[in-house]
C-alpha cells in the first residue's frame, strides 16, 4: 500500500517495525518529529519514550535501557551528535545496542536548522575519542529512511555497537511515496543472550573479533557495564594483554564482518566510461541524470551508497569495472567522501561535485559533468548553483 | 544476601576515606530490605566513589562523569522493578546538575546518594561545586570565595521525594537510605564525607567538625524533605506487545489516477493560510491515486509569521530528485509568498502563474492569470482557501478531469477535516467553472 510520509515518520516506521521499545530525545530541528511521531506510535504502552533535560541525558537514557534490555534510539541533528559524542563512546566500550539518527542540518554550530546537508559525513565516523569503527549507514529518501532504520537496529543488536543512521533536513521533513510493506528487510536480529547455566563474564567473547554474549541489567544473571577499559568480568584492568585484546577486538568485531554490512544499490553497465557513486541527499538527482544521460545514449553505471562506514570497498570495486575511465562523486558538502573512494580506487580520475549553501544538486549538473566527461573535458566543480 | 562483596579495609580507598563506610551502609540498608543483589543496580559516577562497583554484587553500571543519573533514569525506565541508586561524588553534582534537577522534576524512582567530601579527590583536591567559602584548594589559592552548591535545596526545591543530608558517621545511615529508596520518587542523600588526601590536609575538617561546617555553611544536617510522590504509572518496556507489522489498514483508493509526466507545482502565501495543509491533502489524494508525489515546505522557524511555501511534485513514476526547480504552476497569495519565491524569471513561458489580484509581480516569462482570495476566503472561511484555490488551479491548469478528482477526493480524503478539505475541493472545481467575478 503507498502512503504519503515524511522521512521522519519512515525512521519511526523502521524502529518500531525492528521492535525498538525506547526512544529518548531532545527537541531540534529537523529531528524533532521523530520524538513526537514515537510519542503517538508508544501511547499504547509498547515502549517507553521520553523528552529528556538535553541531548547527553538522552542518549543517556537510551544506553541505561539498552542495557537493561531496551531497543533503543535516539535521534538529533548535528549540535545534538556534538553532545552525543562522548556517550557515544561508553556504548562502543560498555558494547551498548543503539540506533543514533542524525538528521543533519547544516553546520557548523547551530548553522541553519533548516538547511540541508551531508555535513556529517565525516563526523559520524570520527565523532568520538580512540577513533574506534561505528557502523553509519546513510538513507537517501524516506523508504531508505525506513529500511535502513531497521537495518541500524540489526547491526546494533549483532555487534552491540552503536550504529548512526545519517538522514537530512531534506529526507527528514520532505514527504513522499512510500510503500513500506514492499520493501524488502533483513531477518530480523536479536542481541544474542547468555546462556543461563553458565557463570556469566559480560564481556567473555569465545574468539578475538567475537562480540559478548547479552544479559540484561536487572536479570537474574549479574552484569558488569563500564565504560574503563575493562576485562572479561567487566572489572577494570590494567593487564595490557586484556586492555589490547579488548580494544582489539572494538575493531575486528566490525571491520572483521565489514563484507557482511556493505549496503549497496547497483546499477552497473559493463560497457559504462562512468561510474557515478552516491549516497544521501544527492543521489535522488544522480538517479533522475543517470536516467537523462542513458536516454541521450551515454553508457553509465551508478553505485549508491547506504553503508558509509565501514567503507564498502567490496562494491566500489565491484563497480570499478575496467571499462571505467572516470568516477563522479557529488556530495552535498565540501566533498569529504570522495577522499575516501580515491583511496579505494586508485589509478581512477575520481571528480567532485560539491554543493554547500542548503540548496540540492541538480540532476542536470551531473548530466553535464557526464558529458563533460565523454567530451573529456570535466574537472572538478566547486560553483554552488 | 548482602551486596558488598569486600571488607571496608580491603578496598582501594585511601585509609581514613571514608567511601568505604558509605558502601557499607548502602549494603546495610539492602539487607534491612532483603533484596539480592540482582534485585538492585548501581550506578556509579566518576571520581574515586565511582571505583564502587569491584565491591559490590548487585548489577553495576559505571559511565560517564556527571551523567550517572539519566543511565540510572533509562535503566528505570526500562525495568520498573529493580532498585537502582546512583554513587556520586561532588563533582559529579556540579557537572551534572541538570540532571539532578530535572530528574527531580520527573520524580525518576532512583535513589542518589552523594558522596560529598567538598573536593576532586580523585584529580588532585581542586574546588568542587560544594566546597565551603575560604577552604583551600590547588584552584583557589586564596580560600574558596563560590557560594556553595545546595544540592538538597535544589533537588527539594524541585519535586524530590526524600532528601537529607547526612555524614557518612552517622550510625542511622542505612534506615535513612531505606526510607530513601522505599520512598516514591526521587530521593538523595546528601552524604558528607572525608577526603583525607586532599581536604582535610589543607582544611580543618575531622568527623566531629562536621557539624560545626553544617552550622557555620547554614547547610542543616537532618532529614529536609519527607513528601512520597507516586511516580506516573510505568510504561511497559515489553517488547511482546510490538505488533510487527506496523503498517495501517488497506485505505487506498479505488480510483487510479493517470498522469503523463513529472510536474512541479509551487504554493507561496503567508503562515496561517494552512498551504502546507492543502498542498499535503493534494498530495495524499495523488497517492492514493496511485500516483507518486513528493512536498517539500518552506517556512520561517518562527512558524505563526512571514512566508508559507510548499513544492509539490507528482508523477507516474517514482520520484527520486525532490528539488522543485521548474513548476509549471505557481500559486502565490501574499505578498510573503511573492518575496520568498525566487524563481520568477526562470519560469517557463508555459509555466502557469495564479496570483492574487492585488499583488505585484516581478517580470516573468510565465502566463499571468488573477484569482481573489478574498472570493475563496467568502466560499469556504480562511482555513480552506488555499486548498480551494490549489483545487481551482488543478482544474484551471487543466492537470485533473474534474470529475475524476471529485471521485478521488471523495475516495480518498479522511479524518477530522475531511468535510471541510471536500467543501473546499468542490468550491475549487466550481469557481473554474464560473469564474471569480461572478462567484
Amino acid at each position: 500500500m503507498r502512503e504519503f510520509i515524511s522521512g521522519n515518520q519512515a525512521i519511526v516506521r523502521g524502529a518500531i517495525r525492528a521492535g525498538c521499545n525506547f526512544v529518548a530525545g531532545y527537541p531540534i530541528t529537523p529531528a524533532s518529529s521523530i520524538l513526537t511521531e514515537v510519542m503517538g506510535a508508544f501511547a499504547q504502552g509498547t515502549g517507553v519514550v521520553v523528552q529528556t533535560e538535553d541531548e547527553i541525558a538522552a542518549i543517556g537514557q537510551c544506553i541505561g535501557a539498552a542495557m537493561a534490555g531496551a531497543k533503543a534510539m535516539t535521534a538529533t541533528s548535528g549540535p545534538g551528535i556534538s553532545l552525543y559524542s562522548e556517550n557515544i563512546g561508553l556504548a562502543q566500550m560498555g558494547e551498548a545496542p543503539l540506533v543514533i539518527v542524525d538528521c543533519q542540518r547544516m553546520g557548523p554550530a547551530t548553522g541553519g536548522a533548516t538547511a540541508t546537508g551531508d555535513g556529517d559525513v565525516m563526523f559520524a565516523r570520527h565523532v568520538t575519542s580512540g577513533s574506534y569503527p561505528i557502523p553509519v549507514l546513510a538513507a537517501t529518501d524516506a523508504t531508505t529512511a525506513y529500511r535502513l532504520t531497521y537495518e541500524a537496529f540489526n547491526i546494533a543488536e549483532r555487534l552491540r555497537t552503536p550504529v548512526i543512521l545519517l538522514s537530512s533536513k531534506a529526507i527528514a521533513l520532505t514527504r513522499q511515496t512510500v510503500d513500506l510493506e514492499a520493501v524488502k528487510l533483513s531477518k530480523l536480529v536479536e542481541r544474542h543472550a547468555a546462556a543461563s547455566d553458565t557463570a556469566f563474564q559480560p564481556y567473555h567473547v569465545d574468539q578475538p573479533g567475537g562480540v559478548p554474549d547479552f544479559a540484561p541489567i536487572g536479570g537474574s544473571q549479574r552484569v558488569r557495564f563500564t565504560g574503563s577499559v575493562h576485562d572479561e568480568d567487566g572489572g577494570l584492568t590494567i593487564d595490557r594483554v586484556k586492555i589490547d585484546a579488548k580494544l582489539r577486538r572494538l575493531n575486528t568485531k566490525i571491520l572483521g564482518v565489514q563484507h557482511s554490512l556493505e549496503l549497496v544499490d547497483e546499477d552497473l553497465d559493463d560497457s559504462a566510461d562512468t561510474l557515478i557513486v552516491s549516497y544521501g541527499l544527492a543521489d535522488g538527482a544522480v538517479r533522475e541524470a543517470v536516467t537523462q544521460a542513458r536516454d541521450l545514449g551515454a553508457a553509465v553505471s551508478h553505485l549508491t551508497l547506504y553503508s558509509l562506514w565501514p567503507v564498502p570497498g567490496d562494491a566500489l570495486r565491484r563497480a570499478a569495472t575496467s571499462s571505467i575511465q572516470r568516477v563522479i562523486v557529488p556530495e552535498l558538502n565540501l566533498g569529504l567522501y570522495v577522499e575516501e573512494i580515491r583511496k579505494i580506487l586508485p589509478g581512477i580520475e575520481v571528480l567532485s561535485i560539491q554543493r554547500i549553501d542548503g540548496g540540492l544538486i541538480k540532476p542536470q549538473r551531473i548530466v553535464d559533468a557526464m558529458m563533460a566527461n565523454h567530451r573529456g573535458g570535466a574537472s572538478n566543480e566547486r560553483s554552488s548553483t | 544476601m548482602t551486596t558488598l562483596a569486600v571488607k571496608k579495609n580491603d578496598m582501594a580507598f585511601c585509609p581514613g576515606c571514608s567511601h568505604g563506610m558509605v558502601l557499607e551502609h548502602l549494603s546495610a540498608a539492602l539487607d534491612r530490605m532483603k533484596l539480592t543483589p540482582t534485585d538492585v543496580c548501581i550506578v556509579s559516577d566518576i571520581g574515586c566513589i565511582g571505583i564502587s562497583d569491584r565491591y559490590l554484587d548487585s548489577h553495576t553500571f559505571h559511565g560517564l562523569h556527571g551523567r550517572s543519573i539519566t543511565y540510572a533514569e533509562g535503566i528505570k525506565r526500562a525495568r520498573p522493578d529493580l532498585t537502582v541508586v546512583v554513587l556520586i561524588g561532588d563533582g559529579g553534582c556540579g557537572i551534572g546538575t541538570a540532571h539532578l534537577v530535572h530528574s527531580a522534576r520527573r520524580g525518576a524512582d532512583i535513589t542518589v546518594i552523594v558522596c560529598n567530601n567538598f573536593n576532586f579527590g580523585m584529580t588532585g583536591g581542586q574546588h568542587s561545586a560544594t566546597t565551603p567559602v575560604c577552604a583551600q584548594t590547588p584552584t583557589t589559592p586564596n580560600g574558596a570565595t563560590d557560594y556553595p552548591f545546595d544540592v538538597c535545596q535544589t533537588v527539594g526545591a524541585n519535586g524530590a521525594s526524600y532528601v537529607g543530608r547526612f555524614t557518612a558517621f552517622d550510625k542511622d545511615l542505612p534506615q535513612r537510605l531505606e526510607t530513601a529508596i522505599r520512598t516514591p520518587g526521587f530521593s538523595l542523600l546528601d552524604t558528607w564525607e572525608l577526603c583525607v588526601a586532599y581536604y582535610t590536609e589543607r582544611n580543618p575538617l575531622n568527623r566531629k567538625t562536621l557539624s560545626e561546617l553544617s552550622d557555620s555553611m547554614e547547610l542543616p544536617l537532618g532529614e529536609l524533605y519527607n513528601r512520597p510522590r507516586p511516580p506516573h504509572p510505568a510504561e511497559p518496556a515489553s517488547r511482546s506487545a510490538i505488533s510487527k507489522t506496523t503498517e495501517p489498514s488497506n485505505n487506498r483508493a479505488p480510483i487510479t489516477l493517470s498522469w503523463p509526466r513529472r510536474t512541479e507545482f509551487c504554493v507561496a502565501g503567508s503562515a496561517g493560510q494552512r498551504i502546507l495543509s492543502a498542498v499535503g491533502v493534494i498530495g495524499k489524494l495523488a497517492v492514493a491515486g496511485g500516483l507518486h508525489a513528493a512536498q517539500s515546505d518552506d517556512f520561517p522557524i518562527t512558524v505563526s509569521r512571514g512566508h508559507s511555501v510548499s513544492n509539490l511534485i507528482l508523477s507516474d513514476k517514482p520520484i527520486f530528485y525532490t528539488g522543485v526547480d521548474n513548476p509549471e504552476l505557481l500559486l502565490v497569495l501574499t505578498e510573503d509568498g511573492v518575496r520568498r519565491v525566487k524563481l520568477w524569471e526562470r519560469l517557463s513561458p508555459h509555466a502557469l502563474v495564479l496570483a492574487e489580484t492585488s499583488l505585484n509581480l516581478p517580470d516573468t516569462p510565465a502566463q499571468i492569470e488573477r484569482i481573489n482570495c478574498k472570493t475563496a476566503e467568502k466560499l469556504v472561511g480562511k482555513p480552506s482557501a488555499a486548498l480551494a484555490l490549489l483545487s481551482y488551479a488543478i482544474v484551471r491548469g487543466q492537470w485533473l478531469d474534474e470529475n475524476r478528482f471529485r471521485a478521488i477526493a471523495e475516495a480518498g480524503i479522511r479524518g477530522k477535516y475531511r468535510e471541510d478539505n471536500l467543501k473546499a475541493i468542490d468550491a475549487g472545481i466550481n469557481l473554474a467553472h464560473t469564474g471569480f467575478e461572478s462567484a
